[in-house]
């Protein structure tokens, strides 16, 4: 189009007659623009573009007043809603902003089969790693091989026993020998094994030489203090249901710790770590000595 | 494509686009197309993995504390509308009205800035409320895929802006229609994307906590193993 101005006025008409032409075919099909069957190469024009936005707009808002309740924020009762609504806007985008739906259908096929190829990568990775495996954590953390040594029964899967079917507290001495046999480092007891390696506690808590976690409070010297958190525990007690119920007790700075640690983060992992009771009097035994 | 621009206006200049191929299709619509396709692809292992790791970090912020719904719907709607300039633009093109071309181009590139703006500000925010990349996995998960939405978007702002100039510089036939209608297919496909992120990470994924000991996922599991036995 040039813009000489002796030409302007000329191609304005001429633009103005075209545009009316256009408007009165697209005002012939505003229904069949949208619902129709048309002819390839058709294309809309401010009035069906604009019905479109406001249609669109409107669903987004019905999308957010949807999740205004606090009752419905984040419950299951949303999701088919919210996500059948946001398919409406997908779809409706493609096919008549990007106008798909007048196109070859060539284009629809090589759109459909790049959008069904992500759907299904998706769906695998979903299925995989979300659904058939609870958490990705729980798939991964009992299978952690320690660093140094390789534990042979690390995936023996033992339910973890409730705290009134806890079993006396044993003697460190006998339990020694059920160790796992090739597990123990020479020099380090089958309870820092399973400290480091499989139990992950070190991911969280330090210990000088042994591990260097920071979520957790530091456990050197945890034997000499563990006495003192809860009256009327021995330290013995008190290790033993911090692995057990980490949450029913919350240390902080009240116990003379340099802060305040979250409730239920180490609740809410070990809920994906399986320790059989042997493990559990190990990693006592080992903590005991911690003095 | 072809025998589009017979049925309208006397085109704005030669045809230059309209040359055989084996499909009908032109080659460089066709490209966009395999292109989109193929980005499918790509956000959705992005999408898969942030819904892979929903609701898994064990420590905060979580996005409970620190999504904000109601700012993002207005982005949300800022950006659906953007596509609505957009396609005025592809239309004023096709008529071969190069001024209102150039408004129409504006205004996309004013609500597609806007956009960025939102998520700048939101980006910033996160990180002074202590959400950065590395602090678990939802910051690291929801920032690689916002982040590459918004760079999408950013490319798609340069693009525009170069057909702007293009068409304020150049008004005798640059762009063509075909250019303007290739950068609105990038554009509406960026839009869409957003729609899919912004129901699940926003409205459905917006109010998530610490994990729970019944995971959604295994609580989805499970209603369907119910279903079937
Ligand atoms: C996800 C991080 C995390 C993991 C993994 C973890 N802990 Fe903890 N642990 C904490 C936090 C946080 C606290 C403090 C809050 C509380 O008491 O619940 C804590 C507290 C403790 C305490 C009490 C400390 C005190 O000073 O009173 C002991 C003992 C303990 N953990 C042992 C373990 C053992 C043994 C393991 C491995 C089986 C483990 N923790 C794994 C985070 C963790």
């Amino acid at each position: 189009m040039s813009t000489n101005p002796g030409q302007e006025a000329v191609l304005a008409q001429q633009e103005h007659a075209a545009h009316d032409e256009h408007a009165a075919h697209e005002d012939a099909g505003i229904s069949q623009f949208f619902f129709g069957r048309v002819p390839e190469g058709v294309h809309g024009g401010l009035k069906q573009y604009s019905l479109l936005a406001i249609f669109l707009g409107i669903i987004t808002l019905v999308e957010f007043l949807i999740i205004v309740p606090e009752g419905l924020q984040g419950s299951g009762v949303v999701i088919a809603p919210l996500v059948i609504l946001s398919v409406i806007k997908f779809f409706c985008v493609v096919a008549f902003f990007m106008h798909l739906k007048f196109e070859n259908p060539l284009l629809w096929q090589i759109f459909v089969a790049g959008l069904v190829l992500g759907l299904i990568v998706a769906l695998s990775l979903v299925l995989l790693f979300g659904v058939f495996r609870p958490t990705p954590r729980a798939f991964s953390e009992p299978r952690i091989e320690p660093f140094e040594h390789h534990v042979e029964d690390a995936h023996a899967v033992i339910e973890r026993p409730l705290p009134d079917e806890l079993p006396p507290p044993a003697n460190p001495a006998d339990l020694a020998p059920a160790a796992p046999a090739g597990g123990a480092a020479a020099g380090a007891s089958p309870g820092q094994t399973l400290f480091v390696g499989t139990a992950a506690c070190a991911s969280c808590h330090t210990i000088q030489g042994v591990a260097q976690g920071v979520l957790g409070p530091p456990l050197d010297g945890i034997a000499s203090v563990a006495g003192n958190r809860i009256s009327g525990y021995s330290a013995e007690e008190y290790i033993r249901e911090s692995i057990l119920e980490p949450d029913a007790y919350t240390a902080g700075s009240a116990d003379g710790l340099s802060q305040d640690y979250q409730e239920g983060l180490m609740s809410a992992t070990m809920a994906g770590i399986v320790l059989s009771d042997e493990d559990v009097e190990a990693l006592v035994e080992f903590l005991l000595q911690l003095r | 494509m072809a025998h589009a621009d017979t049925t309208h206006a006397p085109p704005a200049h030669p045809p230059a686009h309209e040359e055989e191929t084996t499909t009908g299709i032109n080659h460089r619509k066709l490209l966009m197309w395999v292109f989109l396709g193929s980005d499918c692809l790509f956000f959705g292992s992005l999408i898969a993995t942030y819904m892979v790791y929903r609701g898994q970090s064990i420590v905060g912020p979580y996005p409970r504390d620190i999504i904000d719904v109601p700012i993002t719907t207005v982005s949300t709607f800022v950006l659906l509308m953007s596509s609505f300039t957009m396609v005025m633009g592809v239309a004023a093109a096709r008529s071969g009205n190069q001024k209102r071309l150039i408004q129409w181009l504006v205004l996309t590139i004013i609500l597609g800035g806007t956009f960025i703006g939102f998520q700048v500000y939101e980006f910033n925010l996160f990180r002074v409320e202590g959400l950065r990349y590395e602090t678990n996995l939802f910051s690291s998960t929801f920032f690689t895929l916002t982040g590459f939405h918004g760079a999408h978007v950013t490319l798609g702002l340069f693009w525009l802006a170069c057909l702007a100039i293009m068409a304020a510089r150049n008004p005798a036939g640059r762009p063509s229609d075909l250019d303007v209608d290739i950068a609105g297919l990038y554009w509406h496909f960026v839009d869409i994307v957003w729609i899919v992120i912004f129901t699940l990470l926003y409205l459905i994924g917006g109010f998530d906590g610490p994990p729970e000991a019944g995971h959604a996922a295994v609580q989805g599991w499970n209603w369907v193993t119910g279903l079937i036995s």
